[in-house]
C-alpha cells in the first residue's frame, strides 16, 4: 500500500470539500470501514494521496426509527450492529439476513452499510492491476472473452461485472432511499436509482454518486401491513464467499393471492437487478406452484449468459423458487 | 489450463486480444492513468439546508504518535497512516507480538484475528490510526503458557492445531464467539468461526474445543482441561 | 542378525503410546508463543521482496532499479540474474529482482519503484491449443507434449473390453491444486559476515538444507545451521530452499545483515509448486457377475514445466486386462511438486468414479462391487465398517439414485439430516486408499539422561504439524516409565542428530524407530548402573510410573530420581539409529461420505464423512485422528472448491489470492469421524496421513451421483457442473 495523508474531517461538508471533482481523479478517497478500500489500495488499484476518514465525523452511525415506522440507518453503521438488531430483524428480515450473509464476523464488525453499498466489483480482472479493464479506465472488459463464471448474465455491457453488495438487493427490494451530500447540497435518490448500469452511466463507477459526494444515510420505509421479506444468498463455498446469485423478495399476500411483490436479484447483473416486469405479472395471481414457476421463468427470461456462466440462470431460478416458497407456502 | 477437461479457451477469443496498447509496460501505465474527464453526473440538488460547519479536522502525514491499549497495557506507537494493526503488532512494537499471523493480508483467512473493543477484527484490514484510544486484544493477551485461557486449554485438549499457523487466529475468534454468544449452538459456532481458514484441516477439532471451552467458561471450571496433562 | 530386544512394548503394556494425548507444543501454538520463521526478529534485520513479471512468456527490454534504490528505507535492489531477457514460464523464472528494505512496507515501496519494460509474447504457452500450435516454442527439451509411460497390452485390452457385459467410456479430469501453505515459503538468514550463519527456514527437511544455504552464502555446509522449530504447512512443497532461499542468502551475504524473505501470498501462488492436474480418458468393462474385465486409459498430466504426477492405472482395483498410456503436457507454468500423496488423489478420483459407474452399470451394489475387485482383506473389513458407520445398510439408494431421503425417525443414529424440500436428494459414496509409509535409514536420535533426572531426546526432524516433536519425547517416556512431559524433545535444528526429510509419510517410520532404539539403549545403560545397587542384571527391570524395580522382586526399587542420581557427574548419552524391524509400510484406508444435493441450484452439502485407517502401532491416537480428519478436509476442499484459474491469452493467474482460490472453511465441514483400524496389529509404526487425503474426492463425487444421478466427472464439483450433469440424470 502506498503511503498517504489522512484527513480526519469534523463534518461532512469538510469531507466533501476534500474530494476530487471528477471520477477519474483518484487522488483522494473516502474511508469508512475500509474493508473494501484497503484491499484496493493493497492491490494498487487506487493509490490516493489523501484518504478522507469519515469515522471522525460524529453522528454518521447508528439507526433511528421514525414515528411512521421507517428506519434511518447512518452510513457508518456497522454490518455487525445491523445484524444483531432484533427490531430490524422483526421489521425487515431480508435486511438482517443480507447483513448476516456478508463475509465474516471480523469483516462485519468493521464494514459499514455505506461502504457495502459503495464497494467496488470483485471481478478478478478488475481486482488484478495487471488488467487495464474498463472499470479502471481501460478499453476492454476482459471477462467477456475471458474467465467469466462469476460475471453478469443480465444487464451486462460494456462491462460485465456483477454488483457484489448483499445489502443492496435487500434494500432495493425494501424500497430504500439514500441521502447524498456534496458541496452543492444534499439530495435523495431511491437506492434503485442510485445504482447505474455500465451502459447508462460512467463505466468507472457503479452508482450515481458524484466524485465529491458522500452517502450519509439510508432510509427504509415502514413495512406495509403484512409485509414479508427474505434474502437468499447462494455461495459456492458456505464459509465466507461472495454470492453466485442472490434473491431479495418482499411481498404482501391478500388471502390466497399475491397482492404485490418486489423481486431483486443480486450477483447476476452490474446493479441490483429489479424484476419490475415480473413483479407486475405476478401481482394478483393465486399463490402456488404456478406462480413460483412463472416468477422463476420470467425473472430470467432476458438473461444473456456469457461463455461460462449459463449455470446462473437455473441457479437463480432455483433461488427465486425457494424465496417464494419460503414466504408463501 | 486450470481445468484440462473443460473445453479449452475456445476459439471465441480474437487473436489480437493482446492488442498493441496492452503490452506489458503500457498495460501498467494504464493503471495509474486517467481516462477522459467526465461530465458531472450530479443530479439537481435539493435545497441544501445550511449547516454550521465546525472547524476543520486534523491531517495525519508521515509518522505520528498513536496511543492505544494492547492487552490491557497502554502503548504509544509511531505509525504511518498506512500502517495496519497487523504491521504495528508484528513490526512496530518491541518486543513484537507475532501471534497474529500475516497469511492472506486481504481479510480472507483470519490468521491475524484480534479483538478491538471486544469485537472480532482482522488486524490486516485495520488501519492503526483508527485505533486511538481503543483497546486491542491479541492471542498473547488471552492466557499464558502457565495460565491458559479456557479456549486455549480446550484447543490443547482436543488437538485443535496441527501446523499451528492458523491457531492463534482461531483461538481469538473462538474467544470472541463465546464471549459474544455464550449460548451459541454448534452451527452458530461454525458461523462465527467462518472468517478463519485452516489448511491442515483441524476444523472438527476446533469445533470440539469450542464446545468444551463453552462449558468451561459457563461453569467456571478453568482447569478441567488444563490439568489433563498432570493427571497422566 | 536381528536383536530380539529391539521392539516396541506390546500394546497392552503401553501407558502413553497408542492412547490419546495432547501434543507437547500445543500450549505454545495456542498462546501465539510458537515462533515460526515468519516471526523471527533479529537485530539489523531487513525484509526482502521479490519482483515478478506477471506473465508466462515475456521479453524483458529493460529493468531500472535506480528509483528503487532511491526509495527511503531500501537498502538493496538487485537483478535476480544479470542480462535476463526473457520470462520462459510463470513461476520462479518470472522473478527479475530482489529488493530489501528496513521494513516490509519500505521493501514493498522499493518493489513498486522498479521500472520494468517488457513485452508479452504472442503465445503464452498455457492452453493445450497454445502449446500444440505448430510454431509453439518448446517449454521442455523433450517437447511440449510427450508420451511418458505405457503399460499393458493394448490389443488384449480392447478384446477384453469387447467381451465385457457392460462397457463405460468416460473422461475424468482434475484441476491443478495449490498447496496453499498458510506460512509462505521462505526463510530468515541470520548472517552478519564471517564464517557462521543460522537460517530459520520454513522447511520439510531441516537436516537436508544446510548445504544448499551454505552454497549461496559462500560457506561450508558445516558452517550453516538450519532451524525450524515450527512451520506453517508444507504439504510436499517445502523440501528445497527455492529461489527465495537462494536470494535471501545472496542478499544477506552482500549486506552482512540478517535478511527476512518470506514470499508474499501472490508469489506463493505463482512459484511454489502445485499438485498437477490430469485428464484421464477411460474405457472399462465389467462382467455381470461383478468383475472388472478391462480398463483402457489414456492419461494426460499437467505439471507445468515439471512432469506431473500420476500412478500408472489401474489404480487400487484388480483389473483382468489393462492398458495405460501416460502423456505429459508441459505448460509455461510453475512446475508441480510433491503434494500429499503425489498423483494419488488424481488417480483415485478417476478410478473410484469409473468403478462406481461400472457397478451401477451392471446393477450391483457399489460397495459389494468394490469388495469383489479389491484384493486386500484390510479393505474388505474397512469398507464394511465405514458402510455400517455411514448407514449404507438402510440407505434407500443402494441400487441407484432417486429415492427420498429417510425421515428422521428411520435414519441411522447421528446421521445429519439433509435440508428440507423434495429438491434435496441424499447419497452415499465410497473410496479406498493404500499408502506406502514405512521408513528408511538415516535418522539418529540422541537420548541424554542427567543425574537430576532430566531426560532429553534430540533429533533434527521437523514437525509439520503431524506431532513428530511429541513422539520424539513420548516414545522415550514410554520406555522409561515416565509421564507425558517428562522428556524434553528437541527437534528442528540441524545441529542435532540427523532426521529425515518429511515426505511420503515416512517421517514416523524413519524417526520413531531411531527414538525407540535410543530409548532402549538408554534404558539398558541405566540398568547397568542399577545392577550394583539393585542386584539384577540388565533386562530384569521394569520402568513404570516414575519408578524402576526388579521385575521379579518389585520391592527392590528406586524412584526415577534416585536411579538417575547413580549417574553422578557424567550424563548418560546414547544415540539410536533407524531399526527396520520397528517400522513397516503399507497402510490401508477406506472412507464413506454422505451428501445432500440441491437439484435446483446444484449445491452440494457434505453431511458426514467417516474414515477407517490402519497404520500398525499408533503412537498418538489423538494426533492420528487429527491427521485423518485433515486428510478428509483436504479431499473435501479439493472435491468441491479448489481450482487454479488462468487467463491463457495473458499468461496470467487470476486466482492468486485466498478469495478466488477457495478452500474449505468452517461452515463447509460435515460431521467427521476418524477411526483407527485396530485390526492392524502389526508391532511396527508407520505414517499414514498422505493416504487419508486420497479417497475423499472420488467418494464425494460418487455420493453426488448416488443422491441425484448427476455424474460429475470433473473436479471441482461446482454447482454449474452439477446442474449440467443433472440434465443427463
Amino acid at each position: 500500500m502506498k503511503n498517504f495523508e489522512m484527513a480526519l474531517p469534523n463534518s461532512v461538508d469538510e469531507a466533501v470539500g476534500l474530494l476530487p471533482k471528477t471520477l477519474s481523479d483518484d487522488r483522494a478517497r473516502l474511508l469508512a470501514g475500509g474493508q473494501d478500500l484497503l484491499t484496493e489500495m493493497k492491490e494498487y488499484l487506487v493509490e490516493p494521496d489523501l484518504v478522507v476518514n469519515l469515522k471522525s465525523i460524529p453522528d454518521l452511525d447508528g439507526v433511528v426509527w421514525a414515528s411512521d415506522g421507517s428506519l434511518e440507518i447512518g452510513a457508518l453503521t456497522t454490518l455487525a450492529s445491523l445484524e444483531k438488531d432484533a427490531s430490524i430483524a422483526a421489521a425487515f428480515p431480508a435486511l438482517v439476513q443480507a447483513a448476516a450473509s456478508i463475509a465474516s464476523p471480523q469483516i462485519r464488525s468493521a464494514a459499514t452499510v455505506g461502504g457495502n453499498l459503495n464497494q467496488r466489483p470483485r471481478c478478478w480482472y478488475y481486482r488484478s492491476e495487471d488488467y487495464p479493464c474498463l472499470k479502471k479506465g481501460g478499453t476492454e472488459c476482459f471477462s467477456y472473452y475471458g474467465k467469466n463464471r462469476y460475471n453478469a448474465i443480465l444487464g451486462g455491457g460494456p462491462s460485465y461485472i456483477v454488483h457484489p453488495s448483499d445489502l443492496a438487493p435487500a434494500l432495493v427490494a425494501l424500497g430504500a432511499e439514500v441521502q447524498l451530500i456534496s458541496p452543492r447540497g444534499e439530495r435523495v435518490l431511491t437506492l434503485e436509482e442510485f445504482f447505474v448500469l455500465p451502459s447508462e452511466g460512467d463505466v468507472l463507477r457503479e452508482t450515481r454518486l458524484a466524485a465529491d459526494e458522500v452517502l450519509t444515510r439510508i432510509r427504509v420505509p415502514a413495512p406495509a401491513a403484512g409485509q414479508r421479506s427474505i434474502y437468499l444468498k447462494f455461495k459456492e463455498r458456505d464459509a465466507y464467499d461472495f454470492a453466485l446469485a442472490a434473491v431479495a423478495l418482499v411481498l404482501q399476500t391478500d388471502g390466497d393471492k399475491l397482492a404485490s411483490c418486489r423481486l431483486v436479484l443480486g450477483a447476476v447483473a452490474p446493479v441490483p437487478w429489479r424484476c419490475t416486469r415480473t413483479e407486475r405479472k405476478l401481482a394478483g395471481r393465486p399463490l402456488g406452484e404456478e406462480l413460483v414457476a412463472l416468477a422463476a421463468q420470467d425473472a430470467l427470461a432476458d438473461a444473456e449468459p456469457l461463455s461460462e456462466n449459463g449455470y446462473k440462470v437455473p441457479l437463480t431460478q432455483g433461488l427465486i423458487a425457494e424465496a417464494f416458497e419460503a414466504l408463501t407456502i | 489450463m486450470d481445468n484440462p477437461s473443460a473445453p479449452l479457451p475456445s476459439g471465441q477469443s480474437p487473436p489480437d486480444r493482446i492488442s498493441s496498447e496492452s503490452s506489458g509496460p503500457s498495460r501498467r501505465a494504464f493503471l495509474g492513468g486517467s481516462s477522459a474527464a467526465l461530465a458531472s453526473t450530479t443530479l439537481a440538488s435539493s435545497a441544501g439546508v445550511a449547516r454550521a460547519r465546525p472547524q476543520d479536522g486534523p491531517r495525519l502525514t508521515g509518522l505520528s504518535k498513536l496511543t492505544l491499549t494492547i492487552n490491557g497495557e497502554k502503548r504509544s506507537v509511531e505509525v504511518e497512516p498506512r500502517t495496519t494493526l497487523l504491521s504495528l503488532l508484528r513490526h512496530r512494537i518491541d518486543p513484537p507480538l507475532t501471534g497474529a499471523k500475516e497469511v492472506c493480508d486481504r481479510g480472507n483467512c483470519g490468521a491475524c484475528s484480534v479483538m478491538i473493543d471486544d469485537q472480532p477484527a482482522y488486524a490486516c484490514m485495520t488501519l492503526a490510526v483508527d485505533l486511538a484510544g481503543r483497546e486491542v486484544r491479541t492471542v498473547e493477551g488471552l492466557g499464558t503458557l502457565d495460565d491458559l485461557h479456557p479456549v486455549q486449554a480446550a484447543f490443547c485438549e482436543h488437538d485443535a492445531s496441527m501446523c499451528g499457523f492458523c491457531t492463534p487466529g482461531f483461538v481469538v475468534s473462538t474467544v470472541a464467539c463465546l464471549e459474544q454468544e455464550p449460548e451459541a449452538d454448534p452451527s452458530r459456532i461454525r458461523e462465527l468461526l467462518s472468517g478463519n481458514l485452516c489448511r491442515c484441516g483441524t476444523y472438527p477439532h476446533v469445533f470440539a474445543a469450542a464446545e468444551t471451552a463453552q462449558g468451561m467458561m459457563a461453569g467456571g471450571t478453568l482447569d478441567a482441561a488444563g490439568s489433563r496433562e498432570d493427571k497422566r | 542378525m536381528v536383536d530380539p530386544t529391539i521392539r516396541w512394548k506390546s500394546r497392552k503394556k503401553l501407558n502413553l503410546l497408542n492412547t490419546e494425548y495432547p501434543r507437547v507444543d500445543a500450549s505454545a501454538k495456542v498462546t501465539g508463543s510458537a515462533r515460526f520463521s515468519h516471526d523471527m526478529r533479529l537485530p539489523g534485520m531487513v525484509y526482502g521482496r521479490l519482483v515478478m513479471i506477471p506473465a508466462s512468456r515475456a521479453t524483458i527490454e529493460s529493468i531500472d532499479l535506480s528509483q528503487a534504490l532511491a526509495t527511503p528505507g531500501v537498502v538493496l535492489a538487485e537483478l535476480a540474474e544479470e542480462d535476463k531477457d526473457q520470462v520462459r514460464y510463470l513461476g520462479d523464472d518470472a522473478v527479475v529482482a530482489i529488493v530489501c528494505g528496513t521494513s516490509p512496507e519500505t521493501a514493498q515501496d522499493g518493489v513498486r519503484a522498479v521500472q520494468i519494460e517488457w513485452t508479452p509474447e504472442d503465445n503464452m504457452l498455457i492452453s493445450e491449443e497454445q502449446i500444440s500450435a505448430p510454431d509453439a516454442p518448446k517449454i521442455n527439451r523433450r517437447g511440449n507434449l510427450r508420451q511418458s509411460g505405457e503399460r499393458g497390452d493394448a490389443e488384449k485390452t480392447v478384446q477384453a473390453l469387447g467381451s465385457a457385459d457392460v462397457q463405460v467410456s468416460a473422461t475424468y479430469s482434475v484441476p491443478v491444486q495449490h498447496h496453499l501453505c498458510l506460512e509462505t515459503h521462505g526463510c530468515v538468514v541470520d548472517y552478519n559476515g564471517g564464517d557462521e550463519a543460522t537460517v530459520y527456514a520454513s522447511t520439510q527437511a531441516v537436516s537436508g538444507n544446510p548445504g544448499s544455504f551454505a552454497r549461496h552464502l559462500g560457506l561450508k555446509s558445516s558452517q550453516v545451521r538450519v532451524v525450524c522449530q515450527h512451520m506453517g504447512g508444507g504439504f510436499g512443497s517445502k523440501f528445497g530452499i527455492g529461489l527465495e532461499g537462494a536470494m535471501a542468502c545472496r542478499a544477506a551475504r552482500q549486506l552482512k545483515r540478517p535478511v527476512h524473505l518470506m514470499l508474499d501470498r501472490k508469489a506463493e501462488f505463482l512459484m511454489t509448486g502445485n499438485r498437477s492436474g490430469s485428464r484421464q480418458v477411460m474405457r472399462a468393462g465389467a462382467s455381470k457377475d461383478g468383475r472388472i474385465v478391462a480398463l483402457e486409459v489414456e492419461a494426460f498430466k499437467f505439471g507445468g514445466t515439471s512432469g506431473g504426477s500420476l500412478p500408472t492405472p489401474p489404480y487400487m482395483y484388480q483389473v483382468e486386462e489393462a492398458y495405460a498410456k501416460i502423456n505429459t503436457v508441459h505448460q509455461a507454468l510453475d512446475g508441480n511438486r510433491a503434494m500429499r500423496a503425489p498423483g494419488h488423489p488424481q488417480a483415485s478420483f478417476a478410478m473410484e468414479s469409473m468403478v462406481d459407474e461400472l457397478a451401477y452399470g451392471i446393477g450391483m451394489d457399489p460397495l459389494e462391487f468394490r469388495i469383489k475387485n479389491l484384493s486386500d482383506e484390510a479393505h474388505h473389513r474397512q469398507l464394511r465398517r465405514v458402510a455400517k458407520e455411514i448407514g449404507w445398510d438402510v440407505h434407500p439408494n443402494r441400487s441407484g439414485p432417486g429415492k427420498k431421503p429417510l425421515a428422521s425417525g428411520q435414519r441411522p443414529a447421528g446421521a445429519p439430516l439433509p435440508p428440507a424440500g423434495d429438491h434435496w436428494k441424499e447419497g452415499i459414496g465410497f473410496g479406498v486408499s493404500r499408502w506406502g509409509g514405512g521408513g528408511h535409514g538415516g535418522a539418529r536420535c540422541e537420548v541424554r539422561i542427567d543425574s537430576d533426572g532430566s531426560v532429553t531426546s534430540s533429533c533434527a526432524v521437523q514437525d509439520l504439524g503431524t506431532g513428530s516433536r511429541t513422539y520424539v519425547g513420548t516414545i522415550v517416556a514410554e520406555e522409561l516409565g515416565l509421564g507425558l512431559n517428562a522428556v524434553k524433545a528437541r527437534i528442528g535444528d540441524s545441529a542435532l542428530p540427523p532426521g529425515v526429510a518429511s515426505g511420503g509419510s515416512v517421517t514416523t517410520g524413519s524417526v520413531a524407530p531411531a527414538v525407540q532404539h535410543a530409548a532402549l539403549l538408554a534404558r539398558e545403560a541405566l540398568e547397568k548402573k542399577l545392577e550394583p545397587v539393585l542386584g539384577a542384571e540388565p533386562g530384569a527391570y521394569t520402568f513404570d510410573k516414575g519408578r524402576v524395580f526388579v521385575t521379579d522382586d518389585p520391592k527392590k526399587s528406586l524412584s526415577w530420581q534416585e536411579a538417575c542420581a547413580l549417574l553422578g557427574r557424567d550424563p548418560l548419552v546414547v544415540t539410536g539409529k533407524h531399526q527396520g524391524k520397528l517400522a513397516d509400510g503399507g497402510v490401508h484406508g477406506s472412507q464413506a461420505v454422505r451428501v445432500a444435493v440441491n437439484t435446483r441450484t446444484g449445491q452440494i452439502k457434505v453431511l458426514d464423512m467417516v474414515a477407517v485407517q490402519s497404520q500398525g502401532l499408533t503412537l498418538n491416537r489423538l494426533a492420528t485422528k487429527s491427521q485423518i480428519n485433515g486428510g478428509m478436509v483436504g479431499a473435501l476442499s479439493y472435491a468441491l472448491f479448489e481450482q487454479r484459474v488462468l487467463d491463457a491469452d495473458f499468461g496470467n493467474l487470476l486466482s492468486a489470492n485466498m478469495e478466488d482460490y477457495k478452500i474449505a472453511g468452517a461452515k463447509d465441514i460435515p460431521r467427521m469421524r476418524a477411526l483407527i483400524d485396530d485390526d492392524d496389529m502389526r508391532p511396527t509404526v508407520s505414517g499414514m496421513a498422505e493416504g487419508t487425503g486420497v479417497p475423499g474426492a472420488g467418494a464425494i463425487a460418487n455420493a453426488v451421483y448416488n443422491a441425484c444421478g448427476a455424474r460429475v466427472r470433473h473436479l471441482p464439483l461446482t454447482p454449474d457442473r452439477v446442474l449440467e450433469a443433472l440434465k443427463d440424470a
